[in-house]
């Protein structure tokens, strides 16, 4: 219908054009309400909120003051640009391991031993520059990013570790496959608020409640969970110490980075283990049925036994599954907000919340749009990063 | 149980092979071996934890307060009148009648500008096509942390001058109208149809909207089906911006529902608990009755991502 049709004209060059001119636009008028959506809600909010990270914007609009919402952010430009640029080091680091930058024959070796010192230089950077930015910047953003980080580190191999084992152990000749797929699938598609409820009933610091019947049962305290502000590692080493420590032992206090995360982040990283161990599963398992057979039945010739099939056959092909999960994890960790918004209360806020809760606060709570915006647009920059490096591992498998 | 071998056949058409097709156990019957013992414990294992968080939030919503004090893993008389009181005092009437629709509208507006979409750049030629898809593929990476402050903004009217649409039906449906990873998953679909079928089409003197809503769309029923799905399960869980842009139960959503009803109902957790049966039974319906094609759907499209 949208197409013009063939205009009398005497060269078949001109028909064909005109014909195309009448595709093209069909073609335009078609992808057009996509187009319009997504520019208007998902490219046009890029754009503006970095504009809107150049004013003084509470609420409504002020004037505009440059780069000083970024300042306040960062406070210092050394540290942030040593931070970002030690994340991209890693990149180069990677590239030039795998031999991603191979000049000449012999490359290889060399390239390792480079890939390894740059990496080693974007440790220095990221740790240095993060001093700085912790010392002289937002401290409470910065907090936050570490908590995502926590959040990330533990939860993702976590996911990943237990998904690869029910993927290979469904894979088996076994009865029910179907079933049990089924139940391992179903707490993805729960809702996270709906979970998010079930999770703080039953980690609730009530002592008659599911979690601290389960601790009673086992002979330990009943825990406050979701309400614990301190972190695990204090209160595991604080327990032992109680329990054979002796009456005058003293208890031990943690704090910093390395004292991990608290209790009640804990808690929601195991709701969130709960909920993406079987999609993680279900991707390994399409993943599985990629492998071709006959390494298997090469592998049991040679008398391979379980155990040695699985590290040196599944574990090593599946590789490329693991990465993506691995990037989409931490991906996904730093965008989670529903889990850690359900699942927090006011008095944990210091203890739980991670840089897109606290963008959301900011935002919502403080109403302070234009730090709101610019703390975006840093966590922007970070999943970029890590995207970018998804993309060009993918790339690369794809073109080899 | 029973109807899933047609589940299979059904989902084993189209393009879109599903990655679970291929049989793995390489042709054996599935039978009971003692050898694998183990596997079967831990795979048990494994399916309790994934499922005490539902039965506990079952067997708690059919509890009284008494119940839920006493530590007691069963009712003794299912109280049946906790979805009563769920139902109609905490209003989740309202709030699942307005995620039903939401869904629906959402899902209608998706399958509108995704088969158009997908079908232009999967088989009409024109300028800048690939530049363009390329783009809003890229909206992808882009996070929602960093979009949901303009977009409350120009929903409130301050960045474009259209007035304020907060708490509104369109302002809850219309963004969700077009992703780009469904338009990725129609524009596969749409590429593998055979060129024969467009010709002949061509031949009879169809057009390309014509070709798309008689030829293409009755044959991409898998397709639909799993943009149907995501697009459902998307919709149902979302949260962040029903709570951004409602502030009044009429257009208030299941899950921002729930939400305020947990800030308000304190210990009363029986009541809670039937509140999340009612916000996760439609999905769990639906995961039951799809699971093949809904799993499938997730893998593969998972993969290509």
């Amino acid at each position: 219908m949208q197409d013009t049709a063939p205009a009398p004209t005497s060269s078949p060059a001109a028909r064909k054009r005109i014909r195309f001119k009448g595709e093209w636009l069909t073609g335009y008028l078609f992808i057009l309400p996509a187009t319009v959506l997504i520019g208007l809600f998902g490219l046009f909010p890029i754009v503006y909120a970095f504009y809107m990270s150049l004013y003084r914007w509470r609420v409504r609009q002020g004037p505009f003051v440059g780069l000083d919402n970024y300042q306040q952010l960062v406070g210092d430009w050394v540290g942030a640009a040593s931070f970002i640029g030690g994340l991209l080091l890693v990149v180069v680091a990677h590239s030039l391991w795998i031999g991603g930058l191979r000049f000449a024959s012999g490359w290889g070796r060399w390239g390792r031993l480079l890939g390894a010192l740059t990496l080693l230089a974007a440790g220095i950077a990221i740790s240095l520059g993060w001093d700085r930015l912790m010392t002289t910047g937002d401290r409470d953003y910065f907090a936050s990013l570490v908590r995502t980080f926590y959040y990330g580190f533990i939860s993702v191999p976590i996911q990943i570790a237990l998904a690869i084992t029910l993927a290979s152990m469904l894979y088996q000749n076994i009865k029910g496959r179907d079933w049990f797929r089924m139940v391992f699938f179903l707490p993805y598609v729960t809702p996270a608020v709906a979970g998010g409820a079930v999770f703080r009933a039953i980690f609730s610091p009530r002592e008659e409640r599911f979690a601290n019947q389960v601790m009673t049962d086992l002979g330990l305290p009943a825990q406050r969970w979701l309400y614990e502000t301190e972190p695990v590692s204090e209160l595991v080493v604080n327990y032992f110490i109680t329990r054979f420590g002796g009456p005058g032992a003293e208890l031990v206090n943690f704090t910093g980075f390395w004292a991990g995360p608290s209790q009640a982040l804990l808690t929601i990283i195991i709701f969130g283990i709960w909920t993406y161990t079987g999609y993680n599963a279900v991707i390994f398992m399409a993943g599985l049925a990629n492998i071709p057979k006959n390494l298997y039945e090469a592998a049991k010739i040679d008398g391979a036994n379980g155990r040695q099939q699985f590290f040196h056959i599944t574990v090593p092909m599946l590789s490329p599954v693991t990465f993506y999960l691995t990037v989409l994890g931490f991906i996904g960790t730093f965008q989670a907000f529903t889990q850690l918004y359900v699942m927090r209360s006011p008095a944990t806020r210091d203890a739980v919340d991670t840089a897109s809760l606290e963008i959301f606060d900011m935002f919502y709570l403080r109403n302070n749009f234009s730090m709101a915006a610019a703390q975006s647009i840093f966590l922007f920059v970070i999943i970029l990063i890590l995207t970018l490096y998804n993309q060009r591992i993918l790339g690369r498998r794809r073109t080899s | 149980m029973t109807n899933r071998g047609l589940l299979r056949r059904r989902t084993g058409s189209g393009p879109s092979a599903p990655a679970f097709k291929r049989d793995q156990a390489s042709g054996e019957a599935v039978t009971f071996q003692w050898s694998h013992l183990p596997l079967y414990i831990a795979l048990l294992v494994g399916a309790f934890v994934s499922f005490v968080p539902f039965f506990y939030m079952g067997s708690t919503s059919l509890m009284t307060l008494g119940d839920t004090i006493n530590r007691q893993v069963l009712p003794d008389v299912p109280q049946w009148t906790n979805y009563v009181e769920a139902w109609t005092d905490a209003r989740f009437d309202l709030y699942l009648r307005n995620s039903v629709l939401l869904s629906a509208i959402t899902i209608l507006g998706m399958l509108f500008t995704s088969t158009l979409s997908g079908y232009a750049f999967a088989r009409i030629e024109f300028p800048g096509r690939n530049v363009i898809f390329v783009i809003l593929l890229s909206t992808l990476m882009i996070p929602g942390t960093v979009t949901f402050i303009p977009q409350f903004l120009m929903v409130r009217g301050d960045v474009i001058p259209w007035g304020n649409h907060l708490d509104t039906l369109h302002a809850l449906t219309v963004p969700f109208f077009a992703t780009a990873f469904i338009i990725f998953l129609f524009r596969q679909f749409f590429a593998e149809i055979p060129k024969e079928l467009w010709d002949s089409a061509r031949i009879d003197g169809a057009g390309h909207l014509r070709f798309l809503v008689q030829i293409v769309i009755p044959m991409s029923r898998p397709i639909v089906m799993t943009a149907t799905l995501l697009t459902f399960v998307n919709v149902w869980n979302e949260f962040m911006w029903p709570l951004l842009i409602t502030y009044t139960p009429t257009w208030r959503p299941l899950g921002v529902g729930l939400y305020t009803f947990i800030q308000e109902a304190g210990p009363q957790t029986h009541l809670l608990m039937a509140g999340s049966v009612i916000t996760i039974l439609p999905v769990l319906v639906l995961y039951f009755f799809t699971q093949k094609q809904f799993t499938e759907g997730i893998a593969t499209s998972g993969l290509k991502g």
